[in-house]
This record gives structure tokens, sequence and C-alpha cells, in this order.
């Protein structure tokens, strides 16, 4: 699936020029290089694309460096027999790697908890009260594992999810970034991430300015979190605004 | 889960906005924490918590095993965590399953640092018996007995205890052996090495219930919680790991303001811990 030709991949790197306080991460190390040649608080360039499965109520595409991702979401559909009567609904969610996704094959089983740190990052933004007794499913299938999985897969999500016409308060974007020594990197790849000395995740609503999910690693002082969470939170609201461009072209595109 | 009536819903949000919760306790107030240490004579170190009615076990399991390729100079470490039926019918069969994934990130994410290793409570370094050849690998296992809210700051304060009254073998490496063969290890079964678990943090849980949050939340508190942050926080006041559970978003001014009340409210919970650690294990040596 490439890109058309006419639109170029937008990136969402943050910026951190307004603050007067000296930043405790620099931006660049003199003997240090990423492995993509990245400046430390450069992101990759998003890549999004809607309807991306045919069958699905909505579907999306996310492609962030070697990163692929597709989501599909089914439903509102009834809630299985079993399940008890629920006066707002349900909402399922799945992550699955594909067996060529990594390195060494069939290791994206390690990811476990991918599963209900997905639902646990929508959750917060879908209006479930809209859709009584009833499941939504979110499927999310890594294609290729090229580092900060999650974020994609969430920020991919959502995007399915607003495809789907699911009532929503707001896209949920999110981002990652990784500790290494003194740097701080945002939106890493495999390589960084199996070297980084502590991460942090965060997934927010960007025009609520609502933090839906947060994970931390390793150790943290409060001003590094502080600076953490700014980063992330910039890189969010730039995020959120790719995300939303990509639903305005969908939209446009269907009514010509 | 919790069956609640509205007016029981009604006093448990109304004593939580002015500061007196249904058992009486203040918001950052914690129930009285029970140690008990050697509970499991098969493992190497045990011990069990009691918070109100909130009843965990923490073992800690040594065996000798190899250290991988990537990391020759450190040994290897797994935090599983297990719910009893016991506890409640739900988790039977597969019911608890998601429940004991998410508390098992949740503290290997606190307790084992980056993937580098840096930033871990447990020193891994500390394990390596033969650099590259032979290290001790420890299993870390927690079991929810009885459960009424708060379970993950339960586990992490049990598997503290259970670190503090474990002793790992002392191994004597035979010295002839060449350097491509496994050496030959003897273990001691007399002599036993101690933990350092002073950088072993502890998690605060703070659960939001309207627009306060509060500390060690019963299940009828945590029913009616909006979204709850768990912090872990080391004796020097650096934050270890956080995870966040429940689906309400929370503004970062919000977050900022938890991660500090957790800070103020961890010193106080590290020492009154390490004081049940040292009475628990004064208690277990005099029988």
């Amino acid at each position: 699936m490439a890109a058309k030709p006419g639109s170029a991949p937008v990136t969402y790197s943050p910026n951190l020029g307004q603050k007067t306080r000296p930043p405790i991460f620099k931006d660049n190390d003199l003997d240090w290089v990423r492995p993509d040649g990245r400046g430390f608080h450069q992101c990759r360039p998003a890549f999004f694309r809607t309807g991306a499965v045919n069958s699905a109520s909505g579907s999306a595409y996310a492609e962030l460096g070697s990163t692929k991702v597709i989501v599909s979401v089914f439903g509102p559909r009834e809630s299985k027999k079993a399940m008890m009567y629920s006066d707002t609904g349900r909402l399922n969610c799945n992550v699955s790697y594909t067996t060529f996704a990594t390195p060494v094959r069939g290791q994206g089983s390690d990811h476990k908890e991918f599963s209900s740190m997905l639902h646990k990052a929508l959750e917060g933004a879908i209006m479930l009260e809209t859709f009584p007794k009833t499941t939504v499913d979110v499927f999310a299938l890594v294609l290729e594992s090229g580092g900060s999985d999650l974020p994609v897969v969430i920020s991919c999500a959502s995007l399915a999810l607003a495809d789907a016409g699911i009532m929503m308060y707001d896209l949920v974007a999110a981002v990652s970034v990784s500790c290494l020594g003194k740097n701080l990197v945002i939106d890493p790849v495999l390589e960084e991430e199996s070297y980084q000395d502590g991460s942090l995740m965060l997934t927010c609503m960007p025009s609520r300015y609502e933090v839906t999910q947060l994970t931390f690693t390793g150790e943290w002082s409060t001003p590094e979190i502080n600076e953490a969470m700014q980063l992330c939170l910039d890189a969010c609201n730039k995020l959120g605004k790719v995300m939303r461009t990509c639903l305005k072209e969908a939209a446009s595109a269907s009514q010509e | 889960m919790v069956g609640l009536s509205v007016g029981e819903k009604h006093f448990i949000q109304g004593g939580i906005a002015q500061d007196l919760r249904s058992d009486g306790r203040k918001r950052l107030t914690y129930r009285p924490i029970y140690v008990e240490t050697g509970v499991i004579p098969q493992a190497h170190g045990s011990a069990r918590v009691r918070l109100g009615a909130t009843d965990v076990i923490a073992s800690v399991k040594a065996e000798l095993g190899k250290p991988s390729a990537l990391q020759p100079d450190k040994g290897k470490i797994a935090i599983y965590v297990d719910c009893s039926p016991t506890a409640a019918p739900m988790f039977e069969g597969r019911g608890g399953e998601e429940l004991s994934t998410e508390l098992s990130v949740a503290l290997q994410r606190c307790l084992l640092g980056g993937k580098s290793g840096a930033g871990a409570g447990i020193d891994p370094t500390s394990l390596v018996v033969v650099e590259g050849k032979v290290c001790w690998d420890l299993y870390i296992d927690g079991l929810v007995i009885s459960s009424d809210g708060n379970l993950l700051d339960a586990l992490a304060a049990a598997i503290k205890a259970a670190l503090s009254n474990t002793g790992i073998p002392k191994v004597d490496v035979a010295a002839e052996t060449t350097s491509d063969e496994q050496p030959e290890v003897n273990i001691s079964d007399e002599e036993f090495l101690q933990f350092d678990t002073s950088g072993i943090p502890v998690i605060v849980t703070l659960t939001k219930v309207g627009r306060h949050y509060i500390v060690d939340a019963t299940s009828e508190e945590e029913s009616q919680m909006s979204s709850a942050v768990s912090i872990s926080v080391n004796r020097k006041g650096h934050i270890c790991g956080l995870t966040k559970r429940g689906g309400v978003g929370l503004d970062p001014s919000i977050i900022l303001d938890m991660i500090s009340v957790a800070k103020h409210v961890s010193e106080q919970l590290i020492n009154k811990l390490d004081s049940e650690i040292a009475a628990a294990e004064a208690s277990e040596e005099e029988s």
C-alpha cells in the first residue's frame, strides 16, 4: 500500500522553542546519532489511510517508518449471548502480530498486554452509552514491527473507529519517548527500544487536552517527567492534526 | 462485581468529598498493613501481606541458569501474579487471566526498570555467578488469596518483603574449567547471601473518585472510581514506573499533581513497611 503521489507523508515533531527554562534533555548529541539519522526530537513521517478493509465497518492503515499496522472495527453488533445485559456498549480490543512482523519469527506473542492497553487507551474516548447492549470489536494487526508499535496501534485504532462512525469525544493520538542515557528520543525505532533505560507512552485526546493512558518504565525525576510529558503532548497535538487531515481527505474523496 | 445501591454509592462519594471515608480513614491514609515473612518453607523467600481484607502472598524462588547472550552480566528475573479463584468467583478458569496479566505487567514495569536494566529495583548484575556462564534466575510469584481492593500496592509490598526475606545460597565455582565449558558449581546449603532491598520501590495507587483522589481504595471504593494511577516511588523519591487504569481521561496537570502526592505518601509507606518487615523478620527468628 503506497502513498498516493500527491500526498507527501507528514511528520508531527514537537517544538520546544517557547520555553524559558533550559531543557534537561538536549535535542542532539555530538557523539551519537539515531539509526535512521533523525534528530532526537524528530518524529518519523506519519502516513494514515482509512478504508483499508472492505468488509469491516471501519478500518485504517498506518505506516510510520517501518512500523506498519492495520486496524479494523466491527460493529456495534450484538453482544455474545453469555454476556450479561449492559446499558452501555462494550469495547473489545485485540492486538496481534503477524508471525513475520518481528526479526525473530513469532516473537510478537510477547505482547499479551497490548490488547488491554489498547482497550484502556480507547475506552475513555468512546461514547459507550450511545450503543447499549452491543459490542464494538477492534482488531489490530501489526504487519511489521519497527518500534513504537503500541502508540501506532492506538492512533490507528482511533482513526478506524472514526471511520466506522462510532461516536467519540475526540480522536486518540499516542506517542512514546525513550530515555537513552541522558538523551530523550521521541518515536523510538525497534533498535532504540531494545537499549532504552526508560520509556514513557502517552495517549491523549488533543482537543480536550485529556490524557487517556500513560505508562512509565525506568527511573524518572519530576522535572524529567515534566519535560517528557510536554514533548509527548505537543507531538500528540500535531499527530491529531495529521489524523484529522486524513479523515477530511477521505470524506471529501467520497463526496466527489 | 460489587453490587451497591444508589444510596451507598452517594455515601461513599460524599464521604470521600468530605475527607472521611466509610471506614473512618482520611483520603490519604492506608489501612493497617500486616507483614509476615517466611510463610512458604519451600521457597527461598516469601512473605504474606494483609491490607484490610486484601491478602496476598509473594514467593521468591531462585534457580541456576544461563544468562542470555545479549546480556551476559545480568541474571533473569520473572514476575508472575496468579489470582486464585478463592479470592473471587470471577477468577475461576480464564476469568482472572486478564487481571493477572495486568498486575504482572504493572509489577514488571515498576520493579525491573527499562530494557537495558537501568533503574531496576532489583539489581540484575548481583545475580551473576560466572559472567556469561552461570547466573541465578529469580522467579517471583504473587498470589492473590483474598481481594478487597488495592491489589497492586499489596503485591508490591509483599514482593519487597519476600525479597528482604530471601537468602540465595552461596555458590562455589570449581576453578579448573576451560573457557568454553560450563563450569562446575557447588551450591552451599549453609551460607546464604542477602539481597539489598533498599532500592526496591513501593507502589502507591491513587484512585480518583469524583474530584478527589484516595489511596488504598477498598473494592467498594474502586467500583466508584473514574480512573486510577499507580505510581511506584523508590526511597530517593524517583518515579520508577507508572500505570494508569480506568478509562476516563485526566488532565496532564492532575497527573503531575498525583505524582507529587504519591511521592509524599510513599515516604510514610516505605518507613512503615520497613519497620513492619523488620518486625516480621525478628519474630520469625524467635520462633
